[in-house]
Order: C-alpha cells, then structure tokens, then sequence
C-alpha cells in the first residue's frame, strides 16, 4: 500500500509476462505506459494550471477571475480547450509551411522531454541517468529553436522582431542558467538527479546555495519569458510576438508549452534546490514524495505567477545588461566561491549544520558585495533639469493679489 | 542504464506524438474556408509591404557568439564539477583559473563596448 | 469678465501700436482680434514671438465665409508666461485661398494647417508636408466648406422635417442608393492607390551601412490601427533599425466622423450632449469648455449661478481624477504589467462614474452642464458622499499607488531619460497640459487664464522638470493631488442656491459674434472656437482637441528610442482617439 506506484507495475509487469509476454517486450510496454502516463499528467497539469493561474491573476487583479463554468469556473478551460480545438488553422501568405507547422509541436515537446528524467519519490523515477543535468540543459534549449522557427516562418514583422528578441535573450540567460546548475552537481558531486536529492537530505540546497537558487530562478523566468522578462510576446509592442500567425491548437500548443515550462521550472527548482520529493515521511511513503514534489512545484509556480502579474516588462537592452553585466559575473564568482569551500570544506570535515552555515555566508556576501557594487558602478540615469520658470498667471489675478 | 536510454527515447516518442496529435485532430474536425483576406500576414490591418525576412541588425548575433564562448565553457566545467570531490586542490584552483580567463574576456569585451546598444 | 476684457484690449493695443501697418482690428459686429494681411503674416507673427513673447500657438483653425467670398484663417496666441488669447485672423479669397505657412515658426502649426487643409481646402505656403490628415487620400473635396454635402444629405440644418413629410417616415438613403454617392477627386483610381505614408517611409530604407562593411536592413513597422497598445485605431508607421526608431509617421483619422460639420449643422444646445464623444473619459470636461465659449457669445445674463459654478468646477476635476486614474493605470499596462496596476485604477474610476451616474444619469456621457448653469442640481446626500471620497478615499489610494508605482525599478528605467521633451521645444509643439507642464512649463489654464471661478481656490500648477516619460507619468500623480485640493476646497465652499441662470430651453437666441472658449482639460487645454451667423446653428464650430495637437511631438520624442519605448511614449502623452480623430 505503501509504495502504490510500485505495486502496479510489479502487477502489470507480472500480468504481462503471465500472458506469455518476453521480459523485454514487458520492459518496453511497461516504459511506453509509463511515458504516456506522464505526459498526460502534465496536460492535466497544465488544463488545472491554467485555471488556477486565472483565478490567482482576478484575486490579485481584484476581480473574480473565471466564475461561470461550473462551480468557481473550474470547466473554464475545459470550455477553452472545446474552442480551441474547433478553430479554424490559418496559414498566412508566404509562410513557411513546414517550418510553420513544426513549431508548435517542438515547442511542447522540448518542455515534455524534460520530464523524462524526474524523480518524483523515491522509487519513482523516470530514467535515473548519470547525466541528468546535461540532459535537462541540452533538451531544454530546444524550445528556442521553436520560438525562433515560429517567428521566422510566420512572414510576419511582429514575429520576426519577437523572434530575433527572443534569440539575444534566451541564449544569454541560458548561460547564467546553467552555472547556477552546477552548483548543485558540483555539491552533490554527480549529475544524477536522485543523488542531488539525496544530498540534500535533510539540508535543501536553498539554505546551502540562495544566491545560485536566486539566479536560476531569475535566468529561468527569463527562459521561459514571463514578466517582467516577456519580450518575446511582448503583448503591448509586438501584439503577440512570435505567435501572432498561430490559430486554434497550434497557438493552443504554444500556449500549452508557456504554461507548462513554467511548471517544469518550478519542477527544477524543486529538484535542485528545495529537496525534489523529501519530506516528513516520504522515504517510507513514496505517494508522499510524489505529493511532496507537485506541491513544491507548484509553491514555486505560484511565485512565479506572482511576480509576473506585479511588475511591469523591461526593455531588451536593459535586460541584456542585467544578464551580461550582472548576472553572469555574480554566477561565475560564486561557482568559483562555493567549489573553493567546498574543495576545503571536505578536507577539513565539519559538522553537516556548520558546513551549510559558511556556505550560507558565503553565498549571501558574494550576492550583497555584488549588488553593491552594481549599485555603485551604474549610478542612477543622469537626465537633465530644465530651468525652472515661473508660474504662468494672468496680468488679471497678478493685480487682484498684489 | 541502457533501459534509462531507451525510457528517454520512448519518451521522446511519446512527447512529439503527443502534440502531433494534438495539432492535427483538430484539423479533421475545425472548418477550413480559407481566403485571400484571411490568410494575409497581420500588420495591424494594414497590407504587408516589402520583405519581411531582411537582413537584420547585428545587434544580436554579438550575443549569440557571446553564448558559443560560455555555453561551451560551462560544458567543460560539468565534469570538473562532478570530480570535484576527487581532485586534489590544485586541480580545482586549475578550473577556478580556466573560468577566470573566460571572465577576463567577458570584461573585455563589456569595456570595448561589444555589448552597448547603440 | 470686464476686467478680462480690459487686459485683452490692453494687450491688443498694444500689439496695434507695435505694429500699426499691418494689423487692423476685426470689427465685425461681435468679434474680436486682429486682422491681418497674409502677405504680413510671417513678419507679424516672427516680431509677436520674438518681441512679445506670444510663443505658443495654441490653435489655428479656419472658417470659411461663403456669403463674402472669403476663406478665414485663425490663429489664437498665448504667452507662456500666462495671459489671455491673442486672436490673429487673416482673410483669404476663396477661390485660391493660399496662407503662409507657420511650421517654421512654430512647429506645432503642423498637424493643425493639415487639418486646415483638409477639411477647408486652405492651402498652406511651405508646409512641408501639407496632406490630408484625417481624410483618406481618396476623398473628393473639403467637408468643412459650406458647399460641400455630404453623400446623403437631406437639409442644411437641424432640426430636420423633411424626414417626417406629413408624418410619415421616408429614408433620405433612397434618394442617394450607395455606391451612386461615392465619388473620388479627379484622377483618383481607388483599385491602383498606394497609401503614401508607408511608401515614403520605404524611400532610403533599402540598405544601411554600419561602418565595418556590414551591412543590415532597416524595417518598417506598422504599429496600429488593430494594434493592442495604440489606445484604439491609431497607426504608426515605424523605421527601425534593429529595435532602434529612425523615422516614424504617426497616422490618423480611423475614427474621423467630422464632428465639426456635424456640430454645424447641430442647434448649439444639441452640440452639448456631442461634445461628450470627443473625448469620452472626460465628458464633463467637454461639456465645461463648450458651456464657457456659448456663454461668453450669449453674454451676461447666461452667467451661471454662484452654486453651479462650485458644481462645474467639482465635476471637472473629479473629471481630471478620473482621467488621470485611467492614464496611470493603462500606461503601466503599455509597460507591460499586465493590468494589474490598470484595474486599481478602474476601481477609483468606477467610484468617481457612480457620482456621474448619479448627478446626470450617465456613466460616460454625461451631458450635464447647460448654458448658464448645469442641467439640474446634485441629488440628495450626494455632497456628504463626494466629501468622504475626496477626504477619505482618493487621497488614501492615490498614496497607495504611489507608493506600489513610483518607486518600481522598472518603471523607473522604463521611463527615465526617454522621449524628452524640452520646454522649447514643448512650447513651440504646441503642447499642453501634462505634456508641456512635464517639460517645465508651469503653464495651466486655471492659474494663466482663469476661467470660471477657479481664482478662488488655492492650488499649486503640477510641474515636472526633465520632460521625459517618467515626469509625465509622475505629473499625473501631482496633478491628481492638486484636484483633491480644489475638490476639498470646492465641496466645503459650495453655497445653496440655483445652478441654472436662465429657464431650460432648446433653442437660445444667439448674437452674432465670434467666441473662442478653453479650459484646461485633463489632457491638455481644450478649446472651442464658435463662429455664430445669429441662427440657431453655429456657423462654424470647431474643437482644439489637446490629444490631436499633443501628437504633434510624437515624431520628435520617439526618434532614436527603441520599439518598446514607442508604446511607453504613446501612453504617457496619453491620447484619446475620440478626441484625436474627431
């Protein structure tokens, strides 16, 4: 009962090789039903998220959010998916078809493939491979290659500029992005995903590590182009950036990909930094580690919806700076900081809570010393005072006062 | 091992099929009368003029070389990440060296002004 | 009133015995200012800038006297050191009426001689780039001009009967069946025509080369008019190179409805309810301007009473909150966040519509004010209801917007430093309100021109000094602060009484005579100039609408900025198409 997950594929696994089925063939249908089965689970996910992500948004918006299909508009999506679903596909003039009709496809599938290799509990593990990080960074940046095929089939200017945008801006935020990620490799001494969740036990690597936690998950906000970092669809410019071609599924599919990458970041974050499936119970309960998982996952996604619906967008270049000028140097230093102490660190062989205690340190003064130093290296915009004139007044009132 | 490989390549199936279906059922059931109109590129309501696909501002081509440099730095580091336990300090100071040089570059190349827009 | 009248002639004489061979003075029964001779017209008005100090051009507008033969040209100059108008006129034939141009003195006689000549046909010496501005390239004739009816034209002027001939409905339509009624100017084949704006900007965009024998190509952009961020149908073509803005050409008239021609063949008290569509966020604010100028043609007795002059001064400044509001709210939206800013904003709105909706039946359209007054007076309890808004809850949430808003980072970078604008260049734009207030020129209405009784209360003028995106966007803020003043003052100052000086009525008997009216709006000053033949019905009506005339900078603030600053450029001027395209 314990270890649900499990139970059902030692059944299955039984069932099949009862029905005379060849323990590879069994391997094979069992791997394909355990694939489909995520991959439904997060389209699931994403039609929940979607929901949730609107009524947030009207409760922060003082506003009701989705309230009239079913109760508190919980079919809304549904009805949304119904819609989407009966729209007409249009291609415009001078599109690249193929091109065109890949992109949409690529682009989800580039956030799904990253779910191959989560743990979700314990025992539950997609592919537990050795290069797990590698994976994750390498799959990943394929949804740029989508974003860019969009936005240059389209024949369209809004999207050719969304897409060019697009280009500057995920390829440099991939850099400070992956950085931040070796960090955790570098602490838990594998890119295994199970033995970086096993490291941070009982000590999340967002205690060891804040500063590599705060940057992954700036540079993933920009990586998946949420406010304040959506250029890329920028809606008040570029009407709806690369996407603006896309009708019916195919615009759905990217709509799909943007909520559930948002999700997946939230699923990262949770891997590397907030203790993956640990928790109270979860080694014994292994159900509880996948609850564990979503839910932290979730927290995270939540924050980043948060953040999205208060601020408002900055301009490429003044992104490109805080990723060039700022974020990349603070995530090389504090990679070089925090692989000089830990190297150190495990020679002289402190105490786990004493360990964590210098890290923290560490990482707290590289992030202040260099958010000092940005302050005083760009002095605010010097923009220049007119001379101040008079109050214009009427000759009629100047005499009545005087 | 090999069984991961083959879950991910299984997976990889599964999450291009997915969409695949996805975006060609819908295409059986919407409708589709296309015309002249409506299969103009949107530009505001106004005709398309001109190619589209010009030869854009180099502007961001710096960056993507910028990206080559350090995407393929940080892939060097991943193992010396990994081992890190396992090397002796001198090692680790050896990788700390390779970054900042790396780094220096990036300075470099902030003060020649590579990365100001203009 | 006498003592405006004293300074007006004070300063008209004075013009006249600085230049007593060119300018005469109008002395048409009921009109005022100085006529000029067009072949004068540039010395005139270079010595009246330059050694008088009228440097602000607020409006130009021309008038087209048929029974004469003769085509008008108006121009109305202020100071900006505050002062009341300075009414040039120059008169034309109307056969060949050909004016010199005065973009080169001042710029902001740009989009408003383009109008001119648009609508009447006046022809403007060394403009250069005199266009139709509202009308499409493929319009026949100038719709402004007496002679010209449009396709379904029944009678000169309303009321109509001749659709009701003995009580039965007929549709003028069928006299005139459609496509029958269109016609083109000569020449023009509406298959073959190419919109020139886009052209022009494709001319020398072909290659551009960087210095190191790259080479890239510019784009051009059509930003509007189905665009989310151009505050409804307004359209800018845009050359970019990379993200950066080389030329821009802002495009209107989507909206164009001819409110002017509309407004002639209108009664002068059906114009009041008209009013209300130009700008549509600001309806009492229309109505305040339109009341001023009628009442100053109908002379003394139309002087509204002590209370409806407390009641006016409270619901257009509840007006400018409400504007202001709105302005803050869909700016940061163009700055992308997401409406959530935008509908905290919409709620103080909706509070200030429930006290229209209250007063004069209508969220949006108010129609409240009348010559002489206002249409009727404040409903029960409703005085104790606006003092706790402007004691309670505006100053509380205009803090508290601060508070999220100022400060913010984004908005900050966003908004520092882009599309300055410098007081002269402002001035000489013809801007007003927010946008010349932001580049440091404390000019308002209500403290350089006093209108109605806003001498009374005691308020600052809202002034910002780097006339960038982020002083517009903070100006608002003061001048949202500076309302709550003049409200708090207003609603503890208000006396008993009546708020309409004469009996209701349709039709007024209206003098002959000539009147130019303005009130600061929220959006900068608006004017009306009313032209009145001693009918029912204004002989020429036209609208100084402060959106129209802002946009005239728009080319010059956006230049060199990037595509994102567009929107955010746009937003802080803050336009209303209504009022724009008329």
């Amino acid at each position: 009962m314990a270890d649900l997950i499990n139970v059902i594929e030692n059944w299955l696994n039984k069932l099949l090789l009862g029905w005379g089925a060849s323990p590879g063939l069994t391997q094979f249908i069992l791997q394909a039903l355990g694939s489909v089965l995520v991959v439904l689970i997060c389209f699931m996910i994403v039609i929940a998220l979607i929901w949730v992500e609107r009524k947030l948004a009207g409760r922060i918006q003082d506003r009701f959010g989705p309230n009239r299909a079913g109760p508190f508009g919980i079919f809304q999506s549904f009805a949304d998916i119904i819609k989407i679903f009966t729209k007409e596909y249009i291609t415009p003039q001078g599109a690249d078809k193929v091109t065109f009709n890949i992109a949409p496809v690529l682009a989800i599938a580039s956030v799904l493939a990253i779910w191959a290799v989560f743990p979700f509990a314990s025992n539950v593990i997609g592919a537990d491979v050795n290069v797990g990080v590698l994976y994750i960074v390498a799959i990943g940046s394929f949804g740029i290659l989508a974003i860019l095929m969009a936005g240059w089939s389209s024949n369209n200017r809004y999207a050719l500029l969304g897409a060019s945008r697009s280009v500057a801006m995920l390829i440099s935020y991939e850099i400070p992005m992956v950085v931040s990620l070796l960090i955790p490799v570098l602490l838990a001494h594998s890119m295994k995903l199970s033995a970086i969740i096993d490291t941070q036990r009982p000590w999340w690597f967002i205690l060891v590590v804040p500063t590599a936690a705060l940057i992954f998950l700036i540079s993933s906000m920009a990586e998946i182009g949420k406010a304040p970092f959506d250029l890329l669809e920028a809606e008040s410019e570029l009407v709806a950036g690369y996407h603006t071609e896309y009708s019916g599924m195919k615009f759905g599919m990217f709509y799909v990909a943007e909520f559930l990458h948002q999700f997946t970041v939230g699923a990262l974050i949770t891997i590397f930094f907030l203790g993956g499936w640990t928790g109270p119970m979860a080694a014994h309960w292994p159900i509880l580690g996948v609850i564990y998982f979503f839910g932290k996952a979730f927290l995270v996604y939540l924050v980043i919806s948060w953040i999205r619906l208060s601020l408002p967008r900055i301009r490429i270049d003044e992104m490109l700076n805080l990723n060039w000028k700022f974020l990349i140097p603070v995530s090389f230093i504090n990679l070089i900081g925090v692989a000089v102490a830990d190297r150190i660190l495990l020679d002289l062989e402190p105490p786990r809570w004493l360990y964590v205690a210098v890290m923290f340190v560490l990482n707290m003064l590289i992030l202040l010393v260099a958010l000092y130093l940005s302050g005083k290296s760009q002095p605010a915009l010097e923009v220049e005072e007119f001379p101040h004139r008079p109050v214009a007044v009427s000759p009629r009132t100047e005499k009545s006062s005087s | 091992m090999q069984a991961y490989w083959v879950y991910i390549g299984i997976f990889l199936i599964v999450a291009l099929g997915f969409p695949t279906i996805a975006v060609t059922l819908p295409a059986l059931i919407s409708p589709r009368k296309p015309n002249r109109r409506k299969q103009e590129v949107y530009e505001c309501g106004i005709e398309t003029k001109g190619n589209v696909r010009v030869q854009f501002k180099t502007q961001y081509y710096i960056y993507a070389l910028l990206f080559l440099v350090f995407d393929i730095e940080t892939i060097f580091l991943f193992p010396w990440a990994v081992s890190l336990g396992k090397l002796p300090l001198f090692a680790v100071i050896e990788g700390v060296i390779f970054i900042v040089i790396l780094l220096a570059g990036l300075v470099y190349a902030l003060r020649e002004g590579a990365l100001a827009w203009s | 009133m006498n003592e405006e009248t004293k300074v007006l002639e004070s300063f008209e004489t004075a013009v006249l015995e600085r230049f007593p061979d060119w300018v005469t003075p109008d002395e048409r029964e009921g009109y005022q200012g100085l006529l000029v001779d067009p072949a004068n017209l540039i010395d005139l008005m270079s010595s009246l800038r330059d050694e008088l100090g009228y440097d602000h051009l607020t409006s130009l507008t021309g008038v087209d006297y048929l029974p004469d033969e003769k085509m008008e040209v108006v121009y109305h100059l202020v100071k900006s050191t505050g002062g009341p108008i300075l009414e040039i006129k120059t008169q034309l034939p109307r056969s060949n009426p050909v004016a010199p141009s005065l973009v080169g003195l001042y710029p902001g006689a740009a989009f408003q001689e383009r109008e001119a000549w648009d609508l009447l046909g006046i022809k403007f010496d060394g403009h250069p780039n005199l266009k139709r501005i509202l009308m499409w390239e493929g319009f026949a004739g100038h719709p402004l001009r007496k002679d010209w009816v449009e396709a379904y034209h029944g009678e000169e002027k309303k009321p109509y009967d001749d659709r009701w001939p003995e009580g039965k409905a007929r549709k003028i339509e069928a006299d005139n069946p459609y496509r029958e009624n269109v016609s083109y100017p000569e020449g023009f084949n509406p298959e073959t025509w190419i919109p020139d704006t886009q052209e022009l900007l494709f001319e020398g965009s072909q290659r551009f080369q960087l210095d190191d024998d790259l080479e890239t190509e510019q784009l051009v952009v059509n930003l509007g008019p189905q665009h989310p961020s151009t505050h409804g149908v307004f359209r800018m073509v845009a050359k970019l190179e990379g993200e950066t803005v080389v030329d821009l050409e802002p495009v209107m008239g989507y909206l164009h409805r001819n409110h002017e021609k509309i407004g002639e063949k209108n009664t002068f008290a059906m114009n009041m309810p008209y009013t209300d569509r130009l700008d549509y966020f600001c309806s009492m604010s229309n109505n305040f301007g339109y009341a001023l100028t009628v009442e100053k043609l109908l002379g003394e007795n139309y002087q509204p009473p002590e209370r409806a002059q407390y009641i006016r001064v409270i619901m257009a400044e509840l007006t400018r909150v409400l504007n202001h509001f709105m302005a803050i709210g869909f700016f940061l939206n163009d700055l992308g966040a997401y409406f959530t800013p935008a509908l905290y904003t919409i709620k103080e709105r909706e509070l200030i519509l429930d006290i229209f909706e209250a007063v004069a039946g209508s969220r949006m359209m108010c129609n409240y004010y009348r010559f002489g007054g206002v249409v009727r007076d404040l409903p029960e309890g409703m005085e104790e209801h606006i003092r706790k808004l402007v004691y309670e809850r505006l100053p509380r949430q205009i803090d508290e917007l601060d508070r999220y808003l100022v400060e913010n980072e984004i908005v900050v970078a966003r908004g520092r430093g882009v599309g300055v604008l410098t007081p002269e260049q402002a001035i000489g734009l013809s801007a007003a309100g927010p946008v010349l207030r932001a580049s440091g020129v404390p000019y308002d209405i209500r403290r350089a021109d006093p209108y109605s009784i806003y001498d009374r209360f005691d308020f600052d003028v809202a002034v910002r000094y780097h006339g960038d995106v982020y002083d517009r966007f903070l100006i608002r803020y003061d001048e949202i602060r500076q309302s709550i003043r003049i409200l708090q003052q207003a609603i503890d100052g208000i006396p008993k009484g009546e708020v309409l000086a004469n009996k209701k009525a349709y039709k007024y008997k209206m003098p002959k005579g000539e009147a130019y009216g303005r009130v600061e709006g929220p959006k900068g000053e608006l004017g009306y100039y009313v032209v009145s033949d001693g009918t029912d019905n204004p002989w020429r009506y036209h609208v100084r609408a402060p959106s129209f005339i802002n946009l005239t900078g728009l080319k010059q603030m956006c230049l060199g900025e990037k595509v994102a600053d567009l929107v955010a450029i746009l937003g802080s001027i803050d336009i209303v198409l209504g009022e724009v395209d008329r």
